[in-house]
């Protein structure tokens, strides 16, 4: 693939000029944060998406791939992270699904279970075609879509976060079926940012950041530290001025929090952390690592399995949505379209949704209108949302707006902890900015104790105070200032290559 | 910004009138087709409603029942949980205001009292029934729509059985009620027009339901609730209880409705199935989008293609089976659910508008460099 | 009373009573398999039982009138497929407002074709479709009435849960609608067009509410009545969803929906027992709501048990 470049709708530029390529018998990675590029430089490979500028070749020739089935023809496969299988019927439909072998004008399944049975024994897997993907483990499964792209004859073989989902010994038994892959003429694109795992099966490896190609190097000549310092930095340096956080009692209190998914997958595995008054604290980490899970429970969204988790000296277990803000929270929503507005109604209901029904509001039976139109413009001013008055839908405004109404209401509520979960996610700079700003301005001035949840390092290591870092569930490392801690410390960190013990970590969490 | 909210605003209208038009025009495309005078047909169609001071009457009276069904509809499109109980409250509400009358009768209470007591009774009517198909949804997770219909044939037999048994007039030779004490039969107004009186109560509770959905917390709460429930539950809404009292509410105004034809229209009660209005409300609310304040406006223009159809009905005007204005209705009612519907016109346009505007701050830029 | 005879009678009046159940139930099934909920089987039958007996007495042949049946089904089925695919219109919005449409539309057209007023069509001559009766068989008491002698939808119709379920197990097409079903990103990522599949679900449920709807005229009666079907699209609907969309369990919960229909007839037609009429009417739909009741909470219940770790989830 040479000079890609691919910009998306919203103007985000997710690839910006990479140039990168596979070889024959090879296991290349492809590595880089939440957010550098790689899955979307695989779907421009595959076919699910197109670029702006930017050329592909495989074997030599250009090609233009315009749709999955086009990938396939052309000999190139994937396997997503979500599995896209149908959990109700047999490994063999589910692998021969499209290319169906048929007799007399019917289904085959005997031929399908011979076909699938063939590709598994040339390649050394162990599946039986007659299983129901539904009775498989999560191992078997991903060898079942292994073998989808195999049989259609997939001589690139792209494999998007394969090991997020397996233990250790299936772990193992892919890394063999990998090496076999390779040997008998697949080149296998392997995107991680599981450093250890890279480095032990591939040979080469691609680094992305921030939407640019780093460079290709052979594994040999890196260690994971020298891995990690090139994958996570910040281009730009953003510093923001600010004073030292008063630090008062604490507001957030989690004690040993465990929640379990309906899998049975511990995703917050033992987590004990406080926030105090006054002080904004971080978490970092590769995302899906359990911080969504953290703000979930925070926010009366889901519940926890067991464990403490007390805000303002009250306990918040079981409590709702309604309970959890009057007691103190205010909450900034990953997915704004979804649980940060309402998209048909006005920027007017929007904004005072969390408390219209508060008194001050109200006129008896009705809405005080026109304290409700008073206090909407206060906020359109000092925020400086761009509309067209409070009447406009929200979703005719663009992310950075939506995203001003979003804090308009949720800094304006009183509360005294802030749950902010990506607040800057996918809006323009100088909305980013004023958000960051206010959120400093408000711990500093008015004592708020916020959680900042972000993937946007810059964002993290400047906007908090105290940072954490979680990883598969658990919190991996503290630091008492998190604008002193540097990259590659905090890269180490968030992929594993380095773990803090509880005794270090106890003081500061 | 400006621009495209009105051009979305007026593409909409555009859009309802552009689907109003193609289901009028299919209206008169039918009738051409079938009837044996078809000019004559189409002319009575158009403007038999408006003949005489009687049929302008008969129009506001027809609308009378639309405008509170569509009211009722109105709560439970709101949010988005299709309750269609309306149906068998009309018809059990009718028939408890006629079994509550007799039974009273003998007390010869003043027409106010009479009144007072008998919405009550449809009131509560309604809010039970409406409160079955709402509570199995609740904790059950059965589709509200199979079990609000289910109950309608339940309410319906059930209804007649009363009528049947408790209410029938053994001197009478058809199946009917006695007469019900004037005290609660509506009178008149407007003279010739002869509008019954329940016009008054559509439209107080048109204003009422305006009200609730505009400017109280309630009614704000309903909205958001329909407009995305993900985002009221995180915003500390109460998702369930809020569907589930809306569902009451349309319960409670389709008990009105049918308690206010009744007594608008019927000196006996004798209607022996349900009568269709549930379904009429929610074409109207469909058309209204979901706005109370534009139910009024759909119910007349409901009524007038329903009396324009059934005057064709008779044998001097062309003998069109009346029943084909439910083919339109339905009609109707796809064409405007159907979102996609124009909504390539509708961007185009708004397109169009952007690129102008960019180029005008171009040209301005340039001009100023 | 419960004789041998009775009893033979009364469960082969339960098959009959099923058998537009189970063409319904098919019809949903269809449909649900590939990730649609079509509620306007009701209306979809409506149409067929209108168009059976005219197009019957029209031609003269009663099969002609069958298929005439099931062909409105097909293109009432592509109006309905139509506008929610291609127009995306709200799936239930649409069948309800086809629903009116085919009951008004129905008596609209009775009325036009035959002059009259009435709501039967009986003014045309009958059409019955032929019943099967097995030589041999019919001599066996209680399974006797029970196994022959239905009128040959029925037969048809036990055929068609058969053929079904070998459809949907079997053929590439089948198996097809499945994966647009049940995960229509897996579909879309091997080039089924979901799209696609879903209007030949559609097709494929008209075909067979068409055999309902034309039973219920041509083959039980031999007219057609103002809003003859009376919900039973909606109870096969049910039912279907009791059996959670597979063929066999559809049929027998429409089998017992029918039954329930027995019931109450039979103790209409008991003079000694005097149940009011329309209590008994309500048998039906009573019996519907309960039975999704039931399944409902039983459904819930073991969710919360996996939930809490008790079972494990499958």
């Amino acid at each position: 693939m040479e000079n890609i470049t691919k910009i998306y709708s919203n103007g985000f530029v997710a690839n910006k000029g990479i140039t990168f390529g596979v070889g024959e018998n090879e296991i290349h990675a492809l590595v880089g944060e939440n957010g550098a590029g790689k899955t979307t430089l695989m779907k421009i490979l595959f076919g699910m998406e197109n670029c702006q500028e930017g050329k592909i070749y495989i074997n030599g020739k250009e090609e233009k791939i315009t749709s999955p089935l086009d990938a396939i023809d052309k000999g190139v496969g994937m396997v997503h992270q979500h599995f896209m299988l149908l959990p109700s019927l047999s490994v063999a439909e589910n692998v021969t699904l499209g290319v169906e072998p048929m007799k007399h004008g019917l289904f085959d399944f005997e031929a399908a279970v011979k076909a699938t049975q063939e590709i598994a024994d040339k390649y050394k897997f162990k599946v039986d075609a007659r299983a129901k993907v539904r009775d498989l483990s999560v191992g078997q499964m991903q060898k079942v879509e292994i073998l989808k792209a195999l049989i259609k004859g997939a001589k690139i073989l792209i494999l998007d976060e394969p090991t997020a989902v397996l233990t250790p010994q299936e772990t193992e038994e892919l890394f063999e079926q990998l090496f076999l892959l390779r040997d008998t003429g697949v080149s296998v694109i392997f995107i991680s940012h599981k450093l250890e795992e890279v480095m032990h099966i591939c040979s080469k490896i691609t680094v992305l950041r921030h939407g640019y190609c780093m460079g290709t190097y052979d594994a040999k000549d890196l260690t994971e530290a020298s891995l990690s310092k090139m994958m996570v930095g910040r281009d730009v340096v953003l510093k923001i001025e600010k004073e030292d956080p008063k630090v008062g009692k604490p507001i957030v209190e989690i004690k040993d929090l465990v929640k379990i998914d309906p899998s049975g997958k511990h995703v917050i595995d033992g987590v004990s952390f406080s926030i105090h008054e006054g002080e904004v604290v971080g978490i970092a980490g590769v995302e899906g690592n359990g911080q969504d899970e953290v703000s979930d429970v925070l926010c009366g969204m889901g519940g926890f399995a067991s464990g403490e988790v007390k805000l303002n000296d009250k306990s918040i277990k079981g409590k709702s949505v309604r309970a959890i803000r009057d007691m103190g929270l205010a909450y900034i929503a990953e997915d704004r379209m979804v649980y940060g507005v309402a998209g048909e109604m006005s920027i007017k209901m929007n904004i005072v949704a969390d408390r219209f029904d508060k008194k001050e509001f109200k006129n008896g039976l009705f809405l005080n209108q026109a304290h409700v139109n008073e206090v909407v413009d206060k906020y359109i001013k000092e925020f400086e949302i761009a509309c067209d008055g409070r009447d406009q839908p929200v979703r005719m405004l663009s992310g950075g707006n939506i995203q001003k109404v979003v804090v308009a209401r949720e800094f304006t509520s009183g509360a005294n902890f802030i749950l902010a979960n990506q607040p800057t996610r996918g809006i323009d700079v100088g909305t980013a900015e004023m958000i960051r700003k206010t959120i400093v301005r408000k711990s500093r001035n008015d004592g708020t104790a916020t959680l900042l949840i972000s993937a946007d390092l810059n964002e993290v290591l400047e906007c908090s105070d105290r940072l954490l870092v979680m990883r598969k569930g658990k919190i991996v490392a503290a630091f008492p200032k998190a604008n002193e801690v540097s990259e590659e410390t905090l890269g180490e960190y968030m992929l594993g290559v380095k773990e803090m013990t509880m005794e270090e970590m106890e003081a500061l969490l | 910004m400006n621009k495209t909210q009105k051009i979305e605003t007026g593409m909409e209208l555009v859009r309802i009138l552009i689907c109003l038009l193609i289901a009028y025009a299919a209206a008169l495309v039918i009738l051409f087709l079938i009837a044996d005078d078809p000019w004559f047909v189409i002319k009575t169609f158009i403007t038999g409603p408006f003949s005489s001071p009687r049929r302008i009457g008969s129009v506001i009276n027809q609308s009378i029942p639309f405008i509170l069904c569509g009211l009722s509809m109105c709560f439970v499109y709101a949010v988005n949980k299709f309750n269609l109980a309306a149906e068998g409250i009309f018809m059990m509400s009718g028939c408890m205001v006629a079994l509550v009358g007799l039974s009273l009768a003998d007390y010869n209470l003043p027409s106010i009292v009479m009144m007072i007591i008998v919405y009550a009774v449809a009131i509560v009517t309604g809010i039970v029934l409406d409160y079955i198909p709402a509570i199995l949804d609740r904790k059950f997770n059965a589709n509200v729509v199979v079990v609000s219909l289910m109950l309608n044939s339940i309410v319906g037999f059930f209804a007649y059985w009363v009528l049947q048994n408790k209410l029938a007039d053994p001197k009478k030779s058809s199946v009917e009620s006695r007469t019900i004490p004037a005290s609660i039969q509506m009178p008149d107004l407007f003279g010739k027009l002869k509008v019954p009186a329940g016009l008054i109560i559509a439209l107080v509770c048109t204003v009422i339901v305006s009200i609730v959905f505009y400017r109280t917390s309630f009614g704000w709460k309903m909205r958001i609730v329909g407009s995305n429930p993900r985002f009221a539950k995180a915003t500390g809404l109460n998702v369930l209880s809020i569907s589930f009292a809306a569902q009451l509410a349309g319960g409670a105004l389709a008990g009105i409705a049918g308690a206010t034809e009744f007594m608008d229209n019927y000196k006996t009660f004798k209607w022996t199935t349900t009568t269709g209005h549930g379904f009429d409300g929610l074409l109207v609310a469909v058309l209204a989008k979901k706005n109370p304040r534009l139910v009024p406006i759909g119910a007349l223009f409901l009524a007038y293609i329903r009396i324009g159809a059934e005057y064709l009905n008779s044998k001097s005007n062309g003998a069109v089976p009346k029943e084909f204005i439910t083919v339109i209705q339905g009609i109707i009612i796809l064409l405007i659910a159907a979102e996609s519907f124009l909504s390539g016109t509708k961007n185009k346009i708004i397109f169009k508008e952007a690129q102008k505007r960019l180029d005008a701050e171009k040209a301005k830029n340039t001009a100023a460099a | 009373m419960f004789t041998a005879s009775w009893i033979g009678q009364f469960l082969a009046t339960g098959i009959r009573l099923a058998t537009p159940l189970v063409f319904a139930a098919l019809a949903a099934a269809v449909t649900v398999k590939a990730g649609m909920f079509n509620m306007g089987v009701e209306g979809m039958m409506l149409c067929a039982a209108l168009a059976a007996p005219i197009v019957a007495a029209q031609t003269g042949s009663v099969w002609i009138g069958l298929l005439a049946g099931v062909l409105t089904r097909l293109l009432t089925a592509l109006v309905i497929s139509f506008s929610s695919l291609t127009g995306k219109t709200d799936l239930y919005l649409t069948c309800i407002a086809f629903n009116l449409m085919a009951t008004g539309g129905t008596v609209f057209l009775m009325i036009l074709l035959t002059g009259s007023q009435s709501d039967t069509l009986n003014a045309l001559k009958i059409y019955m479709l032929p019943t099967l009766n097995i030589p041999l068989i019919e001599k066996i008491p209680i399974l006797g009435p029970i196994l022959s002698g239905h009128d040959i939808l029925t037969y048809v119709a036990v055929l068609s849960v058969i053929l079904v379920s070998f459809f949907f197990k079997r053929t590439r097409l089948g198996l097809r609608l499945r994966s647009v079903g049940e995960n229509p990103q897996a579909a879309e990522a091997v080039g089924i067009s979901s799209i696609k599949m879903r209007y030949i679900a559609f097709i494929l449920s008209g075909l067979l509410s068409g055999l309902g709807g034309a039973f219920m005229s041509i083959g039980n009666v031999g007219y057609f009545m103002k809003n003859m079907v009376g919900g039973r699209g909606y109870i096969g609907l049910s039912a279907m969803n009791m059996a959670n969309a597979d063929a066999a369990g559809a049929s027998l919960a429409s089998l017992f929906f029918g039954l329930c229909e027995d019931i109450s007839l039979t103790l209409k037609s008991n003079k000694t027992l005097n149940f009011p009429t329309q209590f008994l009417d309500m048998v039906p739909y009573a019996a519907t709501i309960l039975s999704i009741m039931v399944i409902n909470f039983i459904r819930i219940a073991h969710q919360r048990k996996i939930e809490k770790g008790e079972v494990a989830a499958k």
